[in-house]
């Protein structure tokens, strides 16, 4: 199952890293903005279209 | 007009030609520009929401599932709705538009309308029922929706207050022929106690510290040896204290979102450092406010957006009582003037976003209500100038600025209405003077000394309370204050007045809604002279009135248990003061009125009657009856004998002008009797908003020579459109002749003038002139249009050129495009004065 959590959409809260923001970049036919919805960490995003792969760098 | 056609042709010379909507397109900063093309228009055409433009599911959503999974919940209802609130701000999504400096919006993204389901089953059968405002999947979505809509059948506000109204009553008052909107506290026009909470003094933290204090204490105090009547009631006093602390704190939360939200984008995403800068300081206005008191101009806006964004939250607000330069004018003065920290055009912008950032709110509305206020979601009426608590000039630099910002953003929404009083400078005057000359058809204009008396007479606020007034929403005078602020005005006690005549023809029978809705009163034609018919014009006056003001009292009285207002009440002194909810009638003084719509018809109609049947005798109301029952069909050169031979109210004519005093007289006496549930009267205000041609369909015809389905007259007491045949200073005239202290709560006048007359100094000289005129004769309202009869038939060949020309409706402006042909029309009809 794939989770939020390995999105780069997800920014952890940094007092509680099982929560955060899926934080993503919009335009619609008028405006661009950001966008942030509270999701937690380990929500199953398998089918988010959104999705994209956090990259780590050691 | 291509893009290519604006960037070649000059400012001067879009000027020249009066074309202020490309002129100010030309003006703008970047930002703005790009902001104002941003918004997403809310307001409804003829009914309908534009393409694009989608009901919110998510706030839907969440709403309906904490609701769900606090049904076994044992707190208090107030308690459990403040939960649902904080739920709603703490998991509702958030954004921020590219190049905004103020953040906050009520539904989820830019171009949704939030709905909340709570208020009303019949609210929540119109989203489900409007597929071109159900988001992509409609399938899929509209069966979300069906389930939503399912759940809330028996719980909704409405549906909880329908049970303990007067059956008959709400039955007379649905049927949508005599009255305008639903009784419910959540559902209507919130004044705020600004007195309280803009002033600087305090902010969120400070009440939640008050809060916990009283907690403490009340706390401690039931817990004592003893137990009193009043100990058993600290308990309710604890349970609204808990909910108001609740939403404050989800309040402070929502901000904390925005801020992260800000500092995520500026640290990871934007490259651009200005903007970068930009961002972090919408991050540290919002972990200032609402929890602390600003300390700028944006900080200040901010704030005023923060409470706006989760007062929508908590109810459906239809109007915006504000007074902006007033309460944000001291941040204006210390950022631009003693620190320097913002330059003018700096600020300008700010003043400009902030219109647009009021002009994006929405919040999705049933179909009547979308009619009746067209191409607007709501009436935002700010209210500028006036006087301070001591009578003395409350103009400020901010003034000048929101009507400079005005011009260049040219949105419709929010308007304003300018408080004159005999102290206003000329330099107000004229940066008034050139906002209705370049056509927006604001700000109105309000007499401020005539209209604190006003206040003062009515419902006796004292002096220095009467002078913080706002307007309540299009145009009833509301003060800021502890005590004087209405927390909730329902639209319902709006009458659709034409009925009153109307119903003396029929004996309070409704032919269009098939029902008896008015008072049985004698068969018209046994009725023997004019004594005798206005007396059932009185009786059919008294009888609407009643069913409409019996439905509010009740629901008035039932709010504070039924429909608590947990975060109005969390920002309001008396409540945190009482621990009560903010709607207890016990806490107010009392500002309620009765909106009259469709006045004038009663007028013109009388006045015929008296002179064709009565003192002419042409014609016997058995004929006149029978003619109106067949809707003038067979009978026109009756019908044009009615409407050509029958003096008009607007041209100085006491015959009928006499009519007019002797119904407000009667109307005013039974102001008195009727009372609102703070012990207050119930005065009237004439006016429409785009009522006039919701009602078409409506009300029948009448002895004014309308016809059913004609428009009926635009304004309170705005002569007939082209009826008006004696020129402006016999309207002035007439009008001038109501006593508007004691006449009535305020009249609404609507006046077309000439673009090219007023062009230049010289006619700047002639509107002071007028202005004068209007100010002598103690009118307590007009409000113009400007915008000549070729620019609006142009709009209407070719309406995506014109998309920023605005015309005044009636208690609000509109983008001329966005209403319907109808109103179109209408507006064009409206007689254009020449001065002078």
């Amino acid at each position: 199952m794939t989770t939020c959590q390995e999105c780069k959409s997800f920014f952890p809260l940094d007092e509680d890293q099982a929560k955060g923001d899926c934080v993503q970049r919009v335009k619609d036919p008028r405006q661009a903005y950001y966008m942030a919805k509270p999701v937690n960490a380990e929500d199953d995003c398998s089918s988010c279209a959104s999705f994209h792969k956090k990259e780590f760098v050691q | 007009m291509t893009q290519a056609a604006l960037r070649d042709t000059s400012v001067d010379v879009f000027e020249k030609n009066q074309e202020w909507w490309w002129a100010a397109e030309k003006k703008r900063s970047t930002r703005l520009d790009y902001l104002r093309k941003a918004i997403w228009k809310k307001g409804a055409i003829g009914g309908l929401y534009a393409p694009g433009v989608k009901v919110d599911l998510e706030r839907a959503k969440l709403h309906t599932q904490k609701a769900k999974e606090m049904e076994a919940s044992p707190d208090p209802f107030v308690m459990k709705f403040a939960k649902i609130l904080a739920h709603v701000l703490d998991n509702k999504t958030i954004f921020i538009t590219d190049q905004a400096q103020l953040v906050g919006y009520t539904g989820s993204l830019p171009h949704t309308m939030a709905w909340d389901p709570s208020c009303a089953s019949i609210l929540n059968e119109e989203a489900y029922n409007d597929p071109t405002a159900i988001p992509d999947p409609v399938d899929e979505n509209q069966q979300v929706i069906r389930e939503i809509c399912n759940y809330w059948i028996g719980k909704s506000d409405l549906d909880k207050m329908m049970p303990v109204f007067d059956m008959e009553d709400l039955m007379k008052m649905l049927s949508g022929s005599i009255g305008w909107g639903v009784p419910l506290a959540r559902g209507g026009y919130s004044n705020k106690d600004y007195e309280y909470i803009m002033t600087g003094k305090r902010a969120f933290g400070d009440i939640i510290e008050e809060l916990d204090r009283k907690i403490d204490e009340v706390d401690a105090e039931v817990h004592k040896p003893g137990a009193t009547a009043e100990t058993a009631r600290m308990y309710d006093k604890l349970n609204n204290w808990d909910a108001m602390k609740i939403t404050l704190e989800a309040g402070i939360r929502i901000a904390k979102r925005y801020a992260r939200l800000a500092r995520i984008i500026a640290e990871n995403f934007e490259e651009d450092p200005q903007r970068k800068e930009e961002l972090l300081k919408i991050a540290s206005a919002c972990e200032q406010v609402p929890a602390k008191p600003p300390r700028t101009l944006q900080e200040s806006f901010q704030y005023d957006i923060f409470i706006q964004m989760m007062s929508r939250n908590e109810a459906i607000e239809g109007a915006w009582p504000s007074r902006p330069d007033y309460y944000h004018g001291p941040y204006y003065d210390k950022d631009v003037n003693i620190d320097k920290t913002l330059t003018k055009e700096e600020a300008l912008d700010l003043v400009g976003e902030f219109l647009i950032r009021a002009a994006e709110v929405c919040q999705f509305k049933p179909k009547w209500t979308r009619e009746g206020l067209q191409g607007i979601d709501g009436t935002w009426v700010w209210t500028m100038g006036g006087v301070k608590k001591d009578g003395s000039d409350a103009c400020n630099d901010l003034t000048i600025a929101f009507m400079q910002a005005a011009r260049l953003v040219r949105v419709a929404n929010p308007t304003f209405s300018f408080r004159w009083h005999p102290k206003v400078s000329d330099e107000v005057m004229r940066e008034i003077f050139e906002c209705i000359r370049q056509g927006l058809g604001y700000p109105s204009m309000r007499h401020d000394p005539v209209l604190i008396a006003n206040s003062m007479h009515w419902h006796g606020h004292p002096i220095e309370e009467a002078r913080t007034w706002v307007h309540q929403a299009c145009l009833s005078p509301c003060p800021t204050t502890k005590r004087g602020y209405q927390p909730m005005r329902m639209a319902n006690a709006t009458a659709n007045c034409a009925k009153i005549i109307e119903y003396v023809f029929s004996s309070g029978f409704d032919h269009v809604v098939n029902m008896q809705v008015g008072a049985e009163t004698p068969d018209v034609a046994t009725l023997t002279n004019f004594e005798e018919f206005f007396g059932a014009w009185i009786e059919q006056m008294k009888t609407i009135f009643s069913i409409l003001v019996r439905a509010v009292n009740r629901a008035r009285m039932l709010a504070p248990t039924l429909t608590p207002r947990p975060f109005l009440s969390g920002i309001s002194e008396r409540s945190i003061e009482s621990g009560l909810d903010t709607c207890e009638p016990s806490l107010a003084q009392g500002n309620a009125w009765i909106t009259a719509f469709t006045w004038v018809e009663n007028i013109d109609s009388l006045a015929a009657v008296k002179k064709l049947v009565f003192d002419e005798k042409k014609y016997t109301l058995a004929e006149l009856k029978e003619a109106l029952a067949k809707n003038w069909e067979g009978c026109e050169e009756m019908r044009l004998d009615f409407v050509i031979n029958a003096p008009k109210w607007g041209n100085d004519d006491d015959y009928v002008d006499d009519i007019m005093l002797r119904c407000l007289d009667e109307a005013a006496k039974f102001s008195k009797v009727l009372k609102c549930p703070s012990g207050n009267n119930w005065p009237i205000l004439p006016e429409n908003v785009s009522g006039n041609i919701h009602y078409a369909n409506i009300v029948g015809a009448l002895p004014n020579g309308r016809r059913l389905g004609d428009a009926l007259y635009d304004g309170g007491v705005s002569p007939g459109p082209g009826l008006d045949k004696n020129g402006p200073t016999a309207v002035l005239k007439s009008c001038g002749k109501i006593d508007h202290i004691t006449g009535g709560r305020a009249f609404l006048l609507n006046q077309r003038l000439s673009p090219t007359q007023l062009a230049d100094e010289k006619g700047y000289q002639l509107w002071r002139a007028y202005m004068r005129t209007w100010a002598d004769l103690g009118i307590d309202h007009i409000q113009f249009n400007m915008v000549d009869d070729k620019t609006l038939r142009s709009a209407q060949k070719d309406p995506e050129k014109y998309q920023e020309v605005i015309v005044r409706v009636a208690g609000y402006s509109a983008h001329f495009v966005d209403i319907s042909r109808k109103t179109q029309d209408n507006i064009i009809q409206r007689t254009v004065q020449g001065l002078g």
